[in-house]
């Protein structure tokens, strides 16, 4: 032991430099955030609640009836109702349900799609209390899931 | 001790025989976590095997998919472009800093060094957030595909990473001052845990723990994969392979982490990030081993193909088990405090242990 | 008559009861600043939900307490089980009989012997915790229980000979008599006795079984220790009892070592105008000053091991301690006496 190791250890500077690093984090700023209180920020690729776009100025879904994202799907948890039309020869849409709840957000369903129909969105916020209603379909997944914020 | 104990790191169970507080044997119970995902990926298509690939080991989850995306790669005889391969080296060695910063956080905490720990999440919050706005998603991230990533990371996420390695070196100083030099700290962990580079090697530690025995091995340097073979840095190792030495070649890795980071940012090249690949990947029938350094230690797939969309047999040598094995030799003889230093210190997921 | 049942009734009474809310004030203050601290050292805002800043806090966790659901285990020795709670709180509040807060009339006895019966006291609160430990009848307990019953024993020793040597410069083993020596004479005992007040005060620190000498309840290993078992009210009680350790051991480093309720340098007579403050604030802040840093400490260190702490105890604070009081003892034979 060297006669600065033993200096270190008489005068306790081990546990002074400790102090040093802890004692000025004290005033300085915090670095939480007030999640609740203040929402969450989230980047624009956030993959979050799923969404079916529609068209803008139609408000027709933007949907093909393709069925490519439940097929990319790892969990199976996307389920496309469609029907030929004898007509067209063309997929028609009947109804579409998603399974939010089991859901890993890996957005393979979103990269499959062809028309940018399905999209997993930004909002986190939609936690509820019956698993059943994340079970959502068309018309829920056109509108978004109701986001419930924190109020005092 | 356990399933249930703050200091198991998850749900594992350590069977132990004390006479007081000293350590006469010990057994480790594992499977709590088991899911399965060996079997789960044999009925899925080559692409949506990533997403499961996230969940072996959570707090690696980068890495982990960049094993499984190289080994399938290297079946097709995938070239990936250059620019993917640097920013996976990039993610992944980000990934590496917040695997090691959790590690360092709960280590410090079993110890008792309650502060170290929200200082190292501090840190990882940061990492987080990088993940966050390339891949969309914190924790499993889902990072890369076949043959490249997603889409291109998005514009200033690089000046992001940049800021951020000029302030994690002194970070990590601040670390090593509140523990490394702190004889309390010294106490716990020198002299704990041992193990010798002979006994390493035959229970087959990989990874940190392996190199605190003073072995180098490092599959970055031994067998670079994605662009590690341009990046220039070194592989730390450890003297007496005691809890200490491990700390302090986790934390030197931290640094070299750093270092392959800003290299890694330097030499960006531009281009696509992306190879073309099938839609429906279907490799020749054949089967293939690759292994990459994970935080923990060497991570390897195995993949056996029959020529289909799915995989016949994927199996992977997740680090953390082998790591486990030898707990046993670490702690018997040594007091109850040891235990939870030397849990610590192994750097166990056990997501990876049971899959 | 009167005149009696004023001054050894009424008077000790009223005092007794100001102490008691006081120091029941002071654990709900401590829990708070305990969490806003050490929170703000680690970067973070601890509670902020109830009252400003969160600073009804205390009050939401005592009333939770309160009505908690009591859990007793099948297999706890029950009559002990029920015992150990009551007997860890009874020294902890009793220890402030003799602790002087500020000049004659704050503090509720003055015992010639004042310092001893400190020491006796708070010894006594180990059976609490090894009966506390042993009564649950599980293993995580009676570990703790152990381990802090051996911790504290081993540093009551130091502790005590620390105060032995200042005991040697003050000549006098009340607390009140100590300070007014440190008046008389000009100096704080600290300056006289350095090693014998850090020694002290981390022999504090460890006989409350605080960080880094929290052992006894390591949550890492032993998950609460001895008071793992015990929920609502009687874990209130081991709670409250740690908290008021700790202000008495920071109160008695003041007396002992910090001059009391003396203001800073009391004999220089250009700093008088610090006597505008009175003295029982100059108590109080130094006391303040030793609990933060109890917080401060928290904040900073690992946990000791057993084996190690155990160590530290006998092998380096009770020769250092031991030499301190041979040497104190010398010096003052040689150079005062005679």
């Amino acid at each position: 032991m060297t006669l600065r190791q033993l200096l270190r250890k008489v005068f306790l500077i081990d546990f002074l430099e400790g102090f040093a690093i802890t004692g000025p984090y004290t005033f300085k700023k915090v670095y939480t955030e007030q999640y609740p209180k203040v929402p969450a920020k989230v980047p624009p690729r956030f993959h979050g609640a799923p969404r079916l776009n529609v068209d803008p100025e139609t408000g027709k879904t933007l949907c093909i009836a393709c069925d490519l994202c439940a097929q990319a799907c790892p969990i199976g948890l996307i389920e496309v109702q469609r029907e030929r039309n004898a007509e067209t020869k063309r997929w028609e849409l009947k109804g579409y349900t998603y399974n939010a709840a089991r859901c890993m957000f890996c957005n393979l369903c979103a990269e499959a799609c062809p028309t940018n129909a399905l999209e997993l969105s930004q909002t986190f916020e939609y936690a509820v209390y019956d698993m059943k209603e994340l079970y959502w379909d068309k018309a829920a997944l056109e509108k978004g899931p109701t986001v419930v914020r924190f109020t005092k | 001790m356990g399933p249930q104990h703050p200091a198991t790191h998850g749900v594992l169970r350590l069977k132990l025989v004390l006479d007081g507080e000293k350590v006469l044997d010990c057994e480790a119970v594992i499977g709590y976590l088991h899911r399965g995902i060996e079997k789960v990926v044999e009925s899925q298509d080559y692409q949506q095997i990533p997403p499961h690939m996230d969940r072996i080991d959570y707090t690696a989850a980068v890495s982990n998919v960049l094993g499984y995306v190289e080994a399938v790669e290297k079946l097709m005889g995938v070239t990936v472009p250059p620019r993917a391969q640097y920013l996976r080296t990039l993610m992944t060695e980000l990934n590496r800093l917040a695997s090691h910063l959790i590690w360092l956080g709960t280590h410090a905490l079993d110890i008792g060094a309650m502060t170290v720990f929200l200082y190292a999440f501090r840190e990882r919050e940061e990492i987080l957030k990088v993940f966050e706005a390339c891949f969309g998603a914190r924790l499993t991230t889902h990072a890369f595909r076949i043959g490249g990533l997603a889409e291109d990371i998005p514009p200033g996420v690089l000046d992001k990473v940049r800021e951020f390695t000029d302030y994690f070196p002194k970070r990590v100083a601040e670390y090593e001052q509140l523990l490394t030099g702190n004889r309390i700290w010294m106490n716990r962990t020198i002299g704990v845990g041992c193990i010798s580079a002979e006994d390493a090697i035959s229970f087959g530690l990989t990874g940190p723990s392996l190199r605190g025995s003073g072995v180098r091995w490092d599959m970055r340097r031994a067998k670079p994969y994605a662009a590690y073979a341009d990046m220039d840095f070194e592989i730390p190792i450890g003297k007496n392979g005691d809890t200490f030495d491990r700390y302090l070649v986790r934390m030197e890795e931290m640094r070299q982490s750093n270092r392959i980071i800003r290299q890694a940012l330097d030499r960006l090249p531009d281009g696509p990030v992306r190879a073309k690949v099938p839609k429906v990947i279907k490799p020749p029938a054949g089967e293939i081993y690759h292994a990459i350094e994970a935080p923990k230690g060497v991570l390897g797939y195995y993949i056996v193909s029959d020529g289909s969309s799915k995989p016949h047999r994927l199996r992977v040598r997740p680090p953390s088990y082998f790591n486990l094995a030898a707990i046993k030799k670490m702690i018997v003889g040594s007091l109850v405090a040891d235990v939870v230093a030397v849990i610590g210190t192994l750097d166990i997921v056990l997501g990876e242990i049971d899959r | 008559m009167v005149e009696l049942f004023m001054q050894y009734l009424l008077w000790p009474l009223v005092k007794i009861i100001v102490v008691v809310l006081f120091l029941v004030l002071m654990v709900m203050a401590m829990t708070y600043a305990e969490r806003k601290v050490v929170a703000h050292i680690q970067v973070r805002l601890g509670p902020m939900r109830v009252g400003w800043h969160g600073i009804l806090q205390p009050v939401a966790d005592t009333v939770k307490l309160l009505f908690k659901e009591d859990i007793i285990p099948i297999k706890a020795d029950l009559p002990v089980f029920i015992l150990a709670p009551i007997l860890v709180a009874i020294p902890a509040f009793l220890v402030f009989a003799v602790i002087p807060f500020g000049p004659a009339p704050f503090y509720i006895a003055d015992i010639n012997v004042g310092i001893l019966f400190v020491l006796a006291i708070s010894s006594f609160g180990i059976l609490a915790i090894l009966l506390g430990g042993w009564a649950a009848n599980s293993k995580y307990p009676f570990m703790g229980g152990l381990r802090s019953c051996a911790q504290m024993i081993s540093y009551e020793l130091p502790m005590g000979l620390a105060v032995v040597s200042v005991l040697l410069v003050a000549q006098n083993l009340s607390l009140v008599s100590i300070v007014e020596w440190q008046q008389k004479s000009g100096w704080w005992l600290f300056a006289l006795q350095p090693v014998a007040f850090v020694i002290y005060f981390i022999c504090g620190v460890a006989e409350t079984n605080r960080c880094p000498f929290d052992l006894p309840e390591a949550e890492s290993e032993l998950v609460g220790g001895f008071h793992t078992e015990y929920s609502g009210l009687r874990f209130a009680f081991f709670f409250m009892a740690e908290y008021i350790n700790m202000v008495a051991i920071s109160a008695l480093t003041v007396v002992l070592f910090l001059g009391g309720w003396l203001r800073p340098f009391p004999n220089v007579a250009w700093l008088s105008f610090l006597d505008y403050v009175p003295p029982v604030v100059w108590f109080l802040l130094k006391t303040f000053f030793f609990l933060y840093l109890y917080l401060w400490i928290r904040g900073t260190f690992p946990r000791y091991r057993f084996d190690q702490l155990m160590a530290v105890g006998w092998k380096w604070f009770l020769p250092i301690t031991l030499a301190n009081c041979i040497v104190t003892a010398g010096v003052l034979l040689f150079f005062y006496y005679r």
